[in-house]
């Protein structure tokens, strides 16, 4: 049985939610409804031009090649940013939660990176990768390894994907922290008395019992992947070479911003919205059901 | 009353007082958006600052707004919006565009001529008037960093492989034996590198070499234009690239600026490079350099033809909102920019060119460039000879996206991905996609 929580006025909870609504109308409904106006219209950069064109700007987006090429790197790369992301941060987490002296100390140091702004991030990343001078490459060449994300789109895919993903396992840590620490001791200490041992107690206890925290980062997380990891492609590799490290969003702001066709740059936006609002609805639909909460 | 008299002179006399923080009140401001970083954007800032000194009725504000493409996206959305800046600073490529749609901005001439400020386009450059003006000479942006594509020589590394630094390679076989030369005797990491690499290995190069990129006199016939520089000796160029980075005699640095780092880190022995990094080179090297002119191949012309111009030049935006008086205080400060010697000073403290026959005899006669070796060789190079259809610059719209079509292209190139034709056919054929989404776009704008 779901408890139900009655209001006696009618007014109160719509007044009480006022301010939300509010902030979601103008910050999301209105930016979004905008977006899909503007992705039926062809305009000239300066919008003195404007034409309705219906679905053309879709029908031309998606029957671009370069753009499908464009989709399936990007649900490759932002799983891959996920999984980079997560898998550390519960390994941290798991450690750190057995550390009994200087804990504080050290959940501070991992949690450190999710302060820094992506393009920082990025441009780190960039410096240890650099070809000639970067202390990750330098080893990686006197090894025997041509190491060279100009020109390599591997490379260039693999410094984008690490920084990416470092940046965000500061936040999964936590996260990751916080569940284990309400997992009741006296399960664990039951299953260690009944023989169980730490992995098999890992895998039957504690990760199911984790797993209302593993499902939010993994929404959190591929959502992150997939709009917020701009700011460390565009610092490091502008999408490329050629286009091996370009995103569904960076695509977008590259169509709107650099070439200023933003009749086809809203429709990659409509798209991308579509998309994750596709993924969230599987999210929940799916993979919630075997959620234990 | 005595009291309220001397009240009154007292509040006359701080009245006084304060006439000059009113004066400086009234200003009427004229603000500059600039794309420009380093020396350049510093010699800017500075000339505003004079100009707000030399009088007390404008204050120009010049703002960095980020790299010219950032830079103009702001410009834009600030246009949209009914505020664009009264001056904007437009890079090279972005020029087809703002050609393409007149109704946005009031041509330099026309802000001269209504505030009764003597303007002569004729006293520019040829290759700058004609870039910046239409075919009847009106010249529709104030040409200002003017640069062209030279090639940097490290003079210390050539030595070191057993080159004479004073007879710098001319032609493309001559940079190769070199590169190779220096890479044999392991006197650099790389041969060569090069900056911007569409505006150096596709434009200068087929100005250079007398070669269209399109139809329609390189689009300044219209917007009909059609790209068709996939041929044989465009993609010649690009088989070079690759050939020669096998054996680090090129190496490819990267899409805008950033091969500027090799050469200045002494990876590199060559770079070609915009003239406007003269200064920034001069900072930043270590070693002696030499400037040479953009290589060139015999066999495709025995006589290479002028370079093309780069840099930027400052458009002035028509708003609704844009007062007399803020125009008249715009063709001041212009015309206080395009004045010789501020011409003769940004292009000394930069590398940029004079941008004014005026202000490169001016130049020439104080001995400039005879105190400072291979300063002239871009403006020689980009003055030589008569001009042809081919190397009177182009005017293309979205021509900032067709660039990185071709770095994305040569890039997958330079990866083995696809052959050189490929790279040149593929980014034909987006480029035409983009030129007639553009002419699409903009047919019902004018």
């Amino acid at each position: 049985m779901e408890r139900k929580v009655v209001f006696p006025q009618k007014l109160l909870p719509y007044l009480l939610l006022a301010p939300q609504i509010a902030i979601t109308l103008v910050f999301f409904f209105w930016p979004a409804g905008q977006a899909i106006w503007m992705s039926t219209l062809l305009q000239d950069p300066l919008g003195f031009s404007v034409q309705f064109v219906g679905l053309e700007n879709f029908q031309a987006v998606l029957q671009d090649p370069a753009y499908l090429a464009t989709m399936q790197r990007t649900f490759l790369f932002s799983f891959g940013v996920t999984a980079l992301s997560m898998i550390p941060a519960l390994l941290l987490a798991v450690m750190a939660d057995r550390v009994v002296r200087g804990a504080t100390a050290y959940k501070t140091i991992l949690v450190v990176p999710y302060a820094i702004a992506p393009a920082v991030a990025g441009a780190l990343w960039l410096f240890l990768f650099q070809p000639s001078i970067g202390t990750i490459a330098y080893p990686l060449r006197l090894i025997g390894i041509d190491w060279n994300p100009r020109i390599d789109g591997t490379d260039a895919m693999i410094v984008v994907l690490i920084a990416s993903a470092w940046k965000q396992i500061g936040y999964n840590f936590l996260f990751f922290l916080a569940g284990l620490q309400s997992i009741p001791k006296s399960l664990i200490e039951a299953a260690a008395i009944d023989g169980a041992r730490e992995i098999r107690r890992f895998w039957t206890i504690v990760f199911p019992l984790l797993s209302p925290t593993t499902f939010f980062l993994l929404v959190v997380n591929l959502t992150y992947a997939f709009f917020d990891t701009f700011g460390v492609i565009h610092a490091v590799t502008q999408g490329g070479p050629g286009k091996s490290t370009e995103v569904l969003i960076y695509k977008a702001w590259y169509d709107g911003l650099i070439a200023q066709d933003l009749g086809r740059s809203s429709a990659q936006a409509v798209i991308l919205m579509f998309i994750v609002i596709g993924l969230t609805v599987i999210q929940f639909r799916y993979i919630e059901r075997k959620v234990h909460y | 009353m005595p009291t309220r008299r001397t009240l009154l002179a007292a509040a006359a006399v701080a009245g006084l007082a304060c006439s000059p923080a009113l004066a400086q009140q009234a200003r009427t401001p004229i603000t500059m958006w600039i794309g420009v970083t380093g020396p350049a954007q510093e010699e800017i800032m500075r000339y505003a600052q004079e100009f707000n000194a030399s009088q007390t009725q404008f204050e120009a504000k010049v703002e960095f707004r980020g790299q010219y493409p950032e830079q103009r996206a702001a410009a834009f959305a600030a246009f949209r919006a009914g505020n664009p800046p009264h001056i904007m600073q437009m890079f090279d490529a972005g020029t087809g565009d703002m050609f393409a749609l007149p109704r946005a901005t009031i041509p330099v001439s026309e802000v001269m001529q209504r505030a009764g400020v003597q303007f002569d386009p004729a006293s520019y450059i040829g290759p700058a008037r004609g870039y910046y003006s239409r075919p009847d000479g009106t010249m529709n942006s104030l040409p200002f960093n003017v640069s062209t594509a030279v090639m940097f020589i490290n003079n210390d590394i050539f030595t070191k492989a057993g080159l004479d630094p004073s007879k710098p390679p001319r032609t493309w076989p001559e940079v190769i034996a070199a590169a190779n030369q220096i890479r044999e005797r392991n006197a650099a990491e790389c041969g060569f590198t090069t900056t911007w690499l569409a505006w150096t290995m596709l434009e200068q190069y087929s100005a250079i070499h007398d070669l269209p990129l399109s139809t329609e006199a390189n689009g300044r016939g219209g917007l009909n234009a059609v790209l068709n520089f996939n041929d044989a000796p465009r993609a010649r160029m690009i088989q070079t690239l690759v050939d020669a980075s096998r054996n680090k005699a090129f190496q490819y640095g990267g899409r805008s600026n950033d091969a500027n780092a090799l050469f200045v880190a002494g990876t590199c022995a060559m770079l070609i490079q915009s003239s406007g990094g003269h200064a920034a080179i001069a900072r930043d090297l270590k070693a002696k350099f030499s400037v040479a002119p953009m290589p060139f191949w015999p066999d495709v012309l025995a006589e290479p033809k002028n370079s093309i111009v780069g840099g930027a030049s400052l458009w002035v935006f028509n708003a609704p909102n844009r007062s007399a008086e803020e125009l008249r205080g715009v063709a001041q400060f212009l015309a206080f920019l395009a004045r010789p010697e501020t011409y003769v000073r940004f292009a000394k403290a930069t590398g940029f060119l004079p941008a004014t026959n005026a202000a490169f005899q001016a130049m020439q006669a104080e001995g400039f460039f005879q105190q400072n070796a291979g300063r002239d060789v871009p403006i020689l190079q980009l003055t030589r000879g008569t001009p042809t259809a081919n190397s009177s610059g182009y005017r293309f719209g979205r021509w900032t996206e067709i660039r990185d079509m071709y770095h994305e292209e040569v890039e997958r190139a330079l990866q083995g991905q696809q052959t050189a034709q490929a790279a040149l056919d593929n980014t034909v054929r987006r480029g035409n996609d983009a030129l007639r989404q553009f002419e699409r776009s903009v047919g019902a704008a004018n």
